[in-house]
Order: structure tokens, then C-alpha cells, then sequence
């Protein structure tokens, strides 16, 4: 079984005094199988965002529904949003998200204290995962002490702590440095293989071609996908170069 | 440019930080408004006309002197606080190609707009209520309304000239803060890394130190005299030690809880505790000022309030009858029965004369020095080999046991060489004896009281009471020792109640002057009804003043509170909305934030509570000075005061709250 159905979502915004609506998804359908890598991509506003805030429950949507390991998400009671997003889901953003007046410790601590686990468990899985992501050494320092990929590296450190369902990533690269992004991508790559599925949204071919599929959007709708299959990390790059040269200059759907 | 685009530019600029300007404005224009009101009522002729009117417009100048000082500091911070919001701006101009000459340009206009506008607009509140100030002090002072309006030329000049120098200085600051910075260190400014709050253990101890021995220096002071003094020292302390704690104890003590790592990690502690520390750090200040300024009102209002309420009181106390004599005697045979008579004849006559007669009267003889007591010796002056730590200054009163007993109603017998004391003023007399030089006498008793006298009301040192049976020989004993023994004096003081209106009293009184002067150069006649007057201009003008400035430290502390609560609410958005993606539920986080504001906001009332608290032995001890014996009054009143400011704050907290939480949701409705 999928561990996430997508089934004909769709959002319109309307400004607040009814004027205009803005239709960010108009019909969006996919299904994510457990232990997959999967990239969302498309030009902004394409309605990427859209769609990982809902995927997040952060936003409802209009029409369609989404199900996690089957359960759909919009018959969750609003005070079991929360705890429900803290245990399954796992978040990496392009600004970090860090809070300013945690040490990065009691950043990555952040959604274990939420969830009332004890200080012991929290400490052994905290120096299983800093360890896997070199980022021992820097535990105590403060966001603004350290930089961007190492911030990033701990955000990702938060996010697989609670060992979620899914991880969704929103424009995790947008914010590093070459280097930095190889890094977090090898990262990512590492955490997959070991079983963890991924969502990631990005503008980055680099970062797509990491990902064994990826899913276009257009429009609000699911353009087109494209399976990694055998191909190298280069071949990738170039198919799916030449799928956004497609989607830019209109070609026909496929 | 020319100069009217500077004046467009600033108008904007002001208009955008509506949010921020707005309450700026309208502080500087209450203190104009303050400063002039209190500058006119110093010299209005209508005060000056008054009965006691000059005492209280020496009190008035002493408080434009305050509100000079206040005004000035209290402008500066607030300023200090917008230019911190505005760099940005500032910032963005400079790279937009303004210099930092056009940027000193704009921020003289805009510093001439803000000052003409609080300057003009305040002069404008100010006469308005000026008149209404005046009538107050006038009911105050118990005195009929006087409807003619008149504004101070004087004052206003005063005024202007203080706020134009104090506009000046903000505006040189300003200057100098932005000249100082780089245009990307301006543009970033607000959101520079901030550096994670240290815990400062030394500034944190010393904090405690400090407090801890003003608390103890309030607590152990039993002097009155030496307690204005103490009084101003404690003062000080406090006030370091309420910064330094604000500032530096509470980051100490966040982290100490963050060392317990069971305590810290837990969902209630986890993110306040974290936050707190920084919270603290920024506000520490702020929240120091606002403490300092609740207790500086509460102290105020309390003791004044005490004053005028117990005025009744310490008037009865400092004049115990309606008119009270004291006749100076050459020796101790003048007090006898038979000349003191005469005396009482012609003080009946006038009474007489004015269809009166004395009533519930108060008289007795008594000897009377200043001297020095310890030890269970009596010093008339001090010698070398006094002790300053065990002797304490008194006036000493010799009295005879056939008074005391009369006006006690007791009917007690001494022998010779026994005498009984009495001391006011928490002086406590633990000696089995007491001499006199070589006259010494054994005490037998402690009375517990002594009819008030009005000496003892007035004066700040306490009194000591000996009785003795055979007046007469003591005395003379004891006076001719000289060296120093002969300067005591001998009085009659003979005191009655009049039943008649006031204005009777006066005229009694001034007879009796002309009547017994003619008798006697060596007397001294008091009427209450004749004090009456400048008793209220005293008590009134302090009263008067110290509302005057409380409203002016509540105006100060209401916008410092405003101002936290919203730079507060910009800080903590960006933070709230982390956590709602991380998995806090919204609930949680309006728990958490509610929990933190409410205690950064309370921390400081009740703070002051407790320094009000630890105030109080020594607001005590200077209120005697001013004969307010009352104990129970002023705690009453100190309770009803911090209870009615407490409510105050609450309020004030729910209308702050207010644009604190529509800064921080604004992110919740945006998609």
C-alpha cells in the first residue's frame, strides 16, 4: 500500500472581502510509496508550496484529500494536528527555521520535548543522528554562530529525529552555497537509502536529479514525472533540464 | 533638494510609524503640558495671595526641578527606542544615495516638526489645565475658588526653553547613532545576530548584595534624622539592584534552570525558560525602569495621601490644645504655685472677655534640656569621651511627680533619689538609674506613656521624661552643677481647648499675645487655628506635588510598556510561526507567549510590591519627622495605593496586550 495518496486536490484562494479567487491547485493526484524520493518541481507560483502546506496540514484543501498510511488528513480534529504532525511528518525549510534562542541542541531537542519524551532517549538518539551528520562538534553553538549548511544539517537533524513517516522538504538548497548543497543532497540520499521517504520541493535540477522521481507541476496540475530508473546522476540532470525547457516554452502534454 | 522635500520626507516617515510616533507625541506633549502647569502654579499670583501659598510654591519649583530631570531622561529613552526601528529606514536612504549630511538634514526636520508639535500642542493642554490645577491646589488648601484665568508668560519661556534644549540633545544623539553605523549595518540593525544571553554571576550576586543590604539598612534604621540620608543611600542601592537583578539575575537564573536538564526538558519549561533568557536580556532594562518608576509612584502617593489624610492628626498632635502658652522662667521659685497663678488669672480674663472659657486643660512645669543619654548617664553637652555609637541625642524633660500624676490620673509616691521615666519616639531605656552629673536616681518605673506634648511632635530626636517628687530641689541640684547644666530652661505651659469657630480662636489668640507680653518678654503663645493654614500648605502642596508627579511616572511607565509590548510582538512573530511548523499546536503557543508575557509584565509590579514593603519601616520613620505617628493609616493607605495601582497596571496591560497580539497573529491570516 501507498504510505501517501494525493487523490484530485485542488485550492483556491480568495482575497478576503470575496473579490478575487486564485486558483493555486486545480487538480493534483499522485501516490508516494514508502521509502521513495520524490522531487516536486515547477516554476514559482506554480503551486509547489501550495501543495507541501498541504501535505503538511498547515492548509486545507478546497476539494480532494490526502491520506497518510490511509488515514485522511482533514478528519483530524484540529488539537490533534499538532501532535499528529510532530510524529509523523518531518519538516526542512530553505530559511532553517531555526529558533534564534536555541542552542542547536535544543533546536533538534525542539519536537522530542514537545512530545514529552524522556531527556535519556532524547540524548542517544540525538548522538546517533549528530553523528551521522557530522554535527557533533557544534551542538552547543547558536543559528547565528554556524553556517548555512551546517544550520541546515541541524534542521534536517530535527526533522529525522522523531523518525516521521515522511520528511518534506521545501527548497532545502535554496539558501546554501554549492558545496553545502552536495552535502545536504549526499545527506538526503543516505537518509533515503536507509528507508526514510522523502518529499522534496525544489527549483534546483541538481537537487531534482538526486531524487528518484520527480514530479512536475504546472498550472496547479501534475504536468508530467519522470522515474530515475538506471540512469546516472548526469543522465537525470539532462532529462530533466530538457523537461523544464519543455514546460517553459509550452510544449505539448505528454 | 530643497528643504520643503526634507519636510515631505519627514512627515512620511513619521506617518508610516504611526504605531510608534503616535504615543511619542502625545508623551512629549503631557510633559510640556506637566512641566508648565507645575512652573505656573510656582509663581501664579492667586497661590501667592494665599495663606501659606509661598510654601507650597517652594515645593512646586522643587518639582520642576524633578520633572526637568525626568523629562529629560525619560524623552531620551523613549527616543532612543524609535531610532532603533527607524535605522532601516535610514539605512535604505544611504544606500539610496542620501549622505549622512541629507540624513542629518531630515532628522532635524523631522526633530523640528516633533518639537514644535509637542511643544505647541503641550503649551496648548497645559493653560488649559493649568487653572483646573489651580483650583485643585485651592480646594486642597481648603481655600475659596477664584475664577480669573491668567497664563504665565514665565512659565511658558521656562517651558520652551527647557524642551528646545532637551529636543536639541535627542537630536544630536540621533546624529551621532546614525553617523556611527555603516548603511548595511543600519539596514540590518534590528535583526542583527543577536549574541545568546550570558550568564553574568557577578553582576547577578552583586545585584542581590546591594538589594539585600538596602532591605536591611530599611529594616534596622531607627533613627529618623540619619533615616533621609540612609533614606537616599537605600534609594540608590535599590535602584542598582533592581537593574542589576532585572539585567543580569534573571538571565542567571534562566540558565541555572537550564543546567537541570530534567527540568529543562519538559514541554511547559522547554521553550519559556529558553525564551526567557533572551526576553530578559532585551527587556531587562525596560522592565528595571518601569519597577523603579511603579515603586517611586506608589511610595509618592502613599506617604502624601498619608499626610493629608492624618493631617487632622499631626496637627492635634503638634498643637495637643487650641492655644497652647509656655511660659519661660529665671529659677525654679517662679514655678511656683503662686506666681504661676497670676499668669493663669490673666490667660481666664481674656477668655472671659470673649465670652469663652478654657476648657479640657493641659498645664504642668518642667525643666527642659537638650542633652545626650547612654548609658545610663545624661550629658548636657558632649565631652570627649562620649561614645557616639551608645549615646543618641534627646531632649530632656524634668517634671514633677504631682503634675504627672494629676494629668495621668495615677497616684503614684516617690522617695528620695527615685524617679520615673518615660521615652518617646522608640527610644528604649533598659538602666536601672540615671544621673545627672553627680545627681543620680534610681528609676523605679518605665511609664509607657506621657501626655503629647506638641515639642515632641515637632521634634524629630525623642524626648525623655523624668518625674521626680521634690521638683524644686532637683532642679536647683542639678543646675547648680554649671558646665552646661545651667543652660536649661524652666517653663509653664499652660493649654486649653476653646469651644468657638476658628476665626475666634484667632482673635483670642492675638489678644492673648498683646495681653501677656505686656507681663511676661519670656513666652510663647501657639494657636492651632492660626498654624492651621500653612500646616495645609505644607501637607497640601506635598500632597498636591506628589500627584502631580505620580500621574507623570504612570504616563512614563504606561508608554515604556506600551513600546516592549510591541517591539515584543515583531520579535516573537517570525518565532511563532516556527513553531507551528515544528508541532506545537496554536493553543500551545498562545499558552507559552501568554505565560511569558504575563510574567515579564508582572515581574515588575510585583517587585515593587516587595520594595514597598521593605520601604515601609523607613517611609515610616520619615514620616514621624512630619508628626505622623499613625502606623495603621499608612498601611492602609500604602495597601490602597498598590492595590489601585495594581488594577491600573492590569488595565493598561489588557490595552497593551491588545496591539501585542495583532502584531504577532498578523502571520495566522496571510496565505
Amino acid at each position: 500500500m501507498s504510505i501517501l495518496e494525493v487523490d484530485g486536490l485542488k485550492k483556491i484562494y480568495t482575497t478576503r472581502f470575496g473579490g478575487n479567487r486564485v486558483q493555486a491547485l486545480s487538480n493534483v493526484s499522485f501516490l508516494i510509496e514508502e521509502g521513495e524520493y520524490v522531487a516536486v518541481m515547477g516554476e514559482s507560483g506554480s503551486g509547489k508550496t501550495t501543495l507541501l502546506n498541504i501535505l503538511a496540514a498547515l492548509d486545507k484543501p478546497t476539494e480532494g484529500r490526502v491520506r497518510l498510511d490511509g488515514k485522511d488528513l482533514s478528519q483530524i480534529k484540529e488539537k490533534d494536528m499538532a501532535a499528529f504532525r510532530r510524529d509523523n511528518l518531518g519538516f526542512v525549510f530553505q530559511e532553517f527555521n531555526l529558533l534564534d534562542t536555541f542552542t542547536l541542541e535544543d533546536n533538534i531537542y525542539l519536537p522530542l520535548v514537545l512530545a514529552g519524551m524522556d531527556y535519556t532517549e532524547m540524548r542517544k538518539r540525538l548522538m546517533k543522528i549528530a553523528f551521522e551528520l557530522g554535527i557533533t562538534d557544534i551542538l552547543k553553538k547558536y543559528p547565528y554562530e554556524v553556517s548555512g549548511g551546517q544550520k541546515q544539517r541541524a534542521a534536517v537533524a530535527r526533522a529525522v529525529i522523531t523518525y516521521p513517516r515522511i520528511i518534506l522538504a521545501d527548497e532545502p538548497t535554496g539558501a546554501l552555497d554549492s558545496r553545502a548543497t552536495d552535502e545536504l543532497l549526499r545527506l538526503f540520499g543516505e537518509i533515503n537509502k536507509s528507508g526514510q521517504t522523502i518529499i522534496m520541493v525544489t527549483h534546483s535540477i541538481k537537487a531534482a536529479s538526486h531524487a528518484k522521481r520527480v514530479l512536475f507541476i504546472r498550472d496547479g496540475e501534475v504536468y508530467h514525472q519522470l522515474y530515475r530508473g538506471e540512469y546516472t546522476e548526469a543522465q537525470q540532470y539532462q532529462r530533466v533540464s530538457d523537461t523544464l525547457t519543455m514546460l517553459t516554452t509550452g510544449g505539448e502534454r505528454k | 533638494m530643497n528643504i520643503a522635500f526634507y519636510f515631505k520626507l519627514a512627515r512620511t516617515g513619521t506617518k508610516k510609524n504611526g504605531r510608534l510616533y503616535l504615543p511619542y507625541l502625545l508623551t512629549c506633549m503631557g510633559m510640556v503640558a506637566m512641566c508648565y502647569i507645575i512652573s505656573f502654579l510656582s509663581v501664579s499670583e492667586t497661590l501667592k495671595m494665599m495663606r501659606g501659598g509661598d510654601t507650597m510654591q517652594v515645593f512646586m519649583s522643587m518639582g520642576f526641578g524633578v520633572m526637568c530631570f525626568f523629562s529629560a531622561i525619560f524623552l531620551y529613552y523613549t527616543n532612543s527606542f524609535l531610532m532603533r526601528r527607524r535605522k532601516k529606514e535610514f539605512g535604505l536612504y544611504n544606500i539610496l544615495g542620501m549622505g549622512k549630511r541629507n540624513i542629518a538634514l531630515l532628522l532635524l526636520c523631522e526633530g523640528l516638526t516633533s518639537a514644535a508639535v509637542s511643544i505647541i500642542g503641550g503649551l496648548f493642554f497645559g493653560i488649559l489645565f493649568s487653572k483646573f490645577a489651580e483650583l485643585g491646589m485651592l480646594k486642597i488648601m481648603g481655600a475659596g475658588a477664584d475664577f480669573s484665568f491668567s497664563v504665565g508668560l514665565i512659565p511658558i519661556c521656562k517651558t520652551i526653553s527647557l524642551f528646545a534644549v532637551i529636543f536639541a540633545l535627542i537630536y544630536l544623539d540621533a546624529v551621532r547613532q546614525t553617523s556611527l553605523t555603516d548603511p548595511i549595518g543600519l539596514l540590518r540593525s534590528e535583526s542583527a545576530g543577536e549574541k545568546p544571553p550570558k550568564a553574568n554571576w557577578l553582576a547577578a550576586l552583586l545585584g542581590a548584595g546591594l538589594l539585600g543590604g538596602a532591605y536591611y539598612m530599611s529594616l534596622t534604621i531607627e533613627d529618623p534624622v540619619a533615616a533621609i540620608f540612609i533614606f537616599f543611600v537605600a534609594v540608590l542601592m535599590v535602584i542598582a539592584a533592581t537593574y542589576l537583578l532585572f539585567m543580569a539575575g534573571s538571565v542567571t537564573m534562566c540558565r541555572l534552570l537550564q543546567k537541570n536538564k530534567r527540568y529543562y526538558y519538559r514541554t511547559n519549561h522547554f521553550v519559556s525558560i529558553s525564551s526567557m533568557a533572551f526576553r530578559m536580556k532585551r527587556n531587562g532594562a525596560g522592565l528595571a525602569s518601569i519597577c523603579i518608576l511603579c515603586t517611586m509612584v506608589l511610595v509618592m502617593i502613599s506617604s502624601t495621601v498619608c499626610l493629608y489624610l492624618g493631617f487632622e492628626d499631626s496637627l492635634r498632635r503638634r498643637y495637643p490644645r487650641n492655644i497652647g502658652v509656655d511660659f519661660f522662667m529665671e529659677n525654679v521659685g517662679e514655678l511656683s504655685d503662686q506666681s504661676t497663678e497670676k499668669l493663669r488669672e490673666i490667660i481666664l480674663e481674656v477668655c472671659r472677655d470673649h465670652d469663652e472659657s478654657p476648657q479640657d486643660t493641659l498645664n504642668y512645669r518642667a525643666a527642659a534640656f537638650a542633652g545626650f543619654l547612654g548609658n545610663g548617664r545624661v550629658l548636657p553637652v558632649p565631652s570627649d569621651d562620649m561614645d557616639y555609637e551608645l549615646f543618641r541625642q534627646a531632649q530632656i524633660y524634668i517634671i514633677p511627680l504631682s503634675d504627672y500624676n494629676r494629668l495621668m490620673g495615677k497616684s503614684e509616691t516617690l522617695g528620695d533619689g527615685e524617679a520615673i521615666i518615660c521615652s518617646t519616639n522608640e527610644m528604649a531605656y533598659d538602666e536601672a538609674y540615671v544621673s545627672l552629673g553627680q545627681i543620680k536616681l534610681d528609676v523605679v518605673k518605665k511609664a509607657d506613656r506621657f501626655i503629647a506634648d506638641g515639642d515632641d511632635a515637632m521634634q524629630i530626636i525623642p524626648s525623655f521624661y523624668i518625674f521626680v517628687g521634690d521638683f524644686e530641689r532637683v532642679v536647683s541640684d542639678i543646675m547648680a552643677q554649671g558646665e552646661g547644666w545651667d543652660g536649661s530652661y524652666l517653663k509653664w505651659m499652660y493649654g486649653f481647648d476653646l469651644d468657638c469657630q476658628p476665626q475666634k480662636q484667632i482673635e483670642i489668640y492675638k489678644d492673648m499675645v498683646q495681653r501677656l507680653k505686656a507681663e511676661s518678654s519670656l513666652v510663647s503663645i501657639e494657636s492651632a487655628a492660626n498654624e492651621r493654614d500653612s500646616f495645609y500648605a505644607l501637607y497640601g502642596g506635598l500632597f498636591f506635588l506628589g500627584i502631580l508627579l505620580g500621574i507623570t511616572f504612570v504616563f512614563a511607565a504606561v508608554l515604556i510598556i506600551y513600546y516592549k509590548q510591541v517591539s515584543e510582538g515583531y520579535e516573537d512573530r517570525s518565532r511563532f510561526d516556527i513553531m507551528r511548523k515544528v508541532g506545537m499546536s496554536r493553543k500551545d503557543i498562545k499558552k507559552s507567549v501568554n505565560s511569558q508575557v504575563l510574567t515579564v509584565f508582572f515581574l515588575p509590579i510585583l517587585t515593587a510590591g516587595i520594595h514597598l514593603a521593605f520601604a515601609f519601616p523607613i517611609v515610616r520613620k520619615l514620616l514621624l519627622i512630619f508628626s505622623l505617628t499613625d502606623t495603621v493609616l499608612l498601611v492602609k493607605v500604602t495597601l490602597a495605593c498598590y492595590i489601585a495601582f495594581a488594577l491600573f497596571y492590569i488595565v493598561i496591560y489588557r490595552l497593551t496586550s491588545y496591539s501585542y497580539f495583532s502584531v504577532v497573529s498578523k502571520t495566522d491570516t496571510s496565505v
